[in-house]
């Protein structure tokens, strides 16, 4: 486990399985359950030539993020990832914090919608939707 | 010579030179397919590209199909550069560790401006992910 950077007090780091996760990691989250808000410290890792963050990283911080509350909102039964449409509204500089707030759209009894705002301070930098099966539910 | 996991052909040009890509990867070109209609890419999952149920992660499989995608408009645009502005992924199978992942690309349309594509990502036959985005050509007036 990291330090929590100064401008994230108060957020505890999130516990991650997944190898990728941890790979790419850490993120760091505030709050409980569905009201959980998330935040990803962009570093050198995760940018391209540019100096921008690569939009696959933004994937995967989506796939975590509403990964996380689509666990959280089938009480952590199994779930895997349907389908997951990006928008890439501007680029995040390594040393930004991005920040979202997964909101559940619908939950069904094997599928949950979930969408999410990635802020870097005001500014929109992406957004998702995307859909999840509950495993072992038809 | 460089070391290639098993099943990336000897003749496999590295695509994946520094960055985010260079962390997650090597990520590979593959020979064209079509006379050139389809681009080809491909990495081998290993472990660090894994999630806790033992599938690679869906992380890595949309930045591989999100790099696959994005070199294609490249390739054919001639522009200094392109930026992904959508993209919508299809989780259709899993894929395991020590697969082979190849992406083909294909070019739906290119106007002034803008590049439309859609990728599949395949094991062997076995569909993996299917997508379509849309890419920005920078520098391109509107």
């Amino acid at each position: 486990m990291s330090a929590i950077p100064a401008k994230l007090a108060g957020y505890r780091e999130t516990k991650l399985i997944d190898p990728f996760e941890n790979f790419v990691g850490p993120i760091y989250d505030i709050g409980e359950k569905l009201e959980r808000r998330y935040a990803f410290v962009v570093d050198e890792r995760h940018v391209n030539l540019r100096g921008v963050i690569h939009g696959g990283m933004l994937m995967t911080l989506a796939d975590m993020t509403m990964g996380q509350a689509a666990w959280d909102a089938c009480d952590h039964a199994d779930v895997v990832t349907l389908n997951m449409q990006s928008q890439f509204i501007r680029g995040a500089r390594q040393g930004e914090i991005v920040e979202v707030q997964p909101v559940l759209t619908r939950r069904t009894r094997s599928i949950i919608f979930l969408r999410g705002d990635f802020m870097v301070g005001e500014e929109i930098i992406f957004s998702c939707a995307s859909l999840w099966k509950i495993l072992g539910q038809d | 010579m460089v070391d290639r996991p098993t099943g990336i052909p000897e003749d496999a040009e590295i695509a994946s030179t520094g960055g985010f890509n260079k962390f997650v990867g090597p990520l590979y070109r593959l020979k064209d397919l079509e006379d050139g209609a389809v681009k080809r890419f491909a990495f081998a999952a290993a472990q660090h590209h894994m999630n806790g149920s033992g599938s690679v992660h869906g992380g890595m499989l949309m930045t591989f199909m999100d790099t696959s995608m994005s070199r294609t408009s490249r390739l054919i645009s001639d522009a200094k550069g392109t930026a992904t502005v959508s993209l919508t992924c299809d989780f259709v199978a899993p894929a395991k560790l020590g697969d082979v992942i190849e992406s083909r690309v294909r070019v739906t349309r290119r106007t002034r401006t803008i590049v439309f594509l859609s990728c599949e990502l395949v094991c062997g036959e076995r569909v993996l992910m299917v997508g379509s985005g849309v890419w920005k050509i920078s520098g391109a007036e509107g």
